[in-house]
């Protein structure tokens, strides 16, 4: 349907009004990147509350294996501190009783103590590596 | 030769043609070729704001493609993409309603500004289709929404008529009150010569 049908043909002031209009109401043309926008949001559509919900389950069940590797670690590392410990105690009461004939031997009476300050140094020198490991201190005797 | 309406009419059948013969992803390509410009110029006209009008274009046009396999054919293409397009800008719409109520004064400031920026522009000469633009601004919005959607779709009633979803001849009744009330300010700025209007964008 054109203009005519609305504005009265033999009316000069509605026909210039309507030239006017025309002239003056330009359409909006489409903004600058305006269908990129639209393609990356008919994607986004496109990947759909299905898509989403598989994503959700891969992401729980990825979590669930995670979870369940970090549990047997942790369980691992106890037992492998609990057998570190158990092992220890029986090396030292060996190695005990191997030297403190020798000690005894050595320094008579004194054994024992000497027993017990190579005991308290080994703690020590043990304890002091341990530390430095933690607080990330350079090891001095590393290249070596 | 065809007429323009034909066309129109000619390619939605062929859209609809697509969609029955199960290829949705041609008849949507087609329906953006065909009508995403329609579909941002109603946003545009309905929402008053470019970007809000892209944002709402978008939303229509993404709603469009993902209900385009649900189409029953019981309204026509046209009628349904608009309902569609008037649907998200209604939205739209309320939703910035409910955030201007949220902000009162901000709202009258914004409010005061734009009288200061009316008032400012009427004292000072201007080009004969910025005072046609500023007076179509100013006119009731069922009367400024059915002008500028008359004009950006090459003046086809029936076209206005399918996007507003109202009656062709309430659409007619609009137009004629429109230029009625444009010609009475017209006058009332002192611009009562044709010849005057018709310097619009020259």
């Amino acid at each position: 349907m054109s203009s005519d049908e609305i504005i009265a043909s033999d009316d000069p002031r509605a026909q210039a009004l309507d030239a006017a209009l025309a002239r003056a109401l330009s359409p909006p043309a489409l903004p600058l990147g305006f269908q990129l926008r639209l393609q990356a949001a008919l994607a986004r559509a496109s990947a759909g509350p299905g898509s989403r919900a598989a994503s959700r389950t891969h992401a729980q069940r990825e979590q669930r294996e995670r979870m369940a590797e970090l549990d047997a670690d942790y369980l691992r590392l106890r037992r492998r501190t609990l057998g570190t410990l158990i092992g220890g105690a029986f090396a030292a009461g060996a190695a005990v009783a191997v030297v403190l004939p020798w000690l005894q031997a050595s320094f008579g009476a004194n054994a024992i103590y000497v027993l017990a300050s190579a005991g308290a140094l080994l703690g020590i020198g043990i304890g002091t590596a341990s530390w430095i490991g933690r607080v990330r201190i350079p090891n001095p005797f590393e290249r070596f | 030769m065809q007429s323009a309406p034909a066309d129109a009419a000619a390619q939605d059948r062929d859209i609809v043609a697509l969609l029955q013969g199960g290829v949705p992803e041609a008849a949507f390509q087609r329906t953006l070729a065909r009508y995403q410009d329609k579909v941002y110029r109603l946003c545009c006209t309905l929402l008053r704001d470019p970007t809000a009008a892209e944002d709402a274009a978008q939303e229509s046009l993404v709603r469009i493609w993902k209900a385009m396999g649900s189409y029953d054919g019981r309204a026509s293409l046209s009628t349904w993409i608009y309902a569609i397009t008037r649907n998200r800008c209604l939205t739209a719409i309320a939703r910035r309603r409910e955030l201007a109520s949220l902000s009162d004064a901000a709202v009258e400031a914004e409010a005061e500004a734009q009288v200061q920026e009316v008032d400012a522009g009427g004292s000072e000469p201007q080009d004969m289709s910025a005072t046609l633009r500023e007076l179509v601004d100013l006119l009731p919005e069922r009367y400024r929404r059915t002008l500028l959607l008359f004009y950006y779709e090459d003046r086809s009633v029936s076209e206005v008529a399918s996007m507003l979803g109202m009656p062709e001849g309430t659409v007619k009744t609009s137009l004629f009150r429109a230029r009625a009330a444009l010609a009475e300010q017209l006058r009332r700025r002192g611009l009562d010569d044709p010849r005057d209007w018709l310097e619009a964008g020259r």
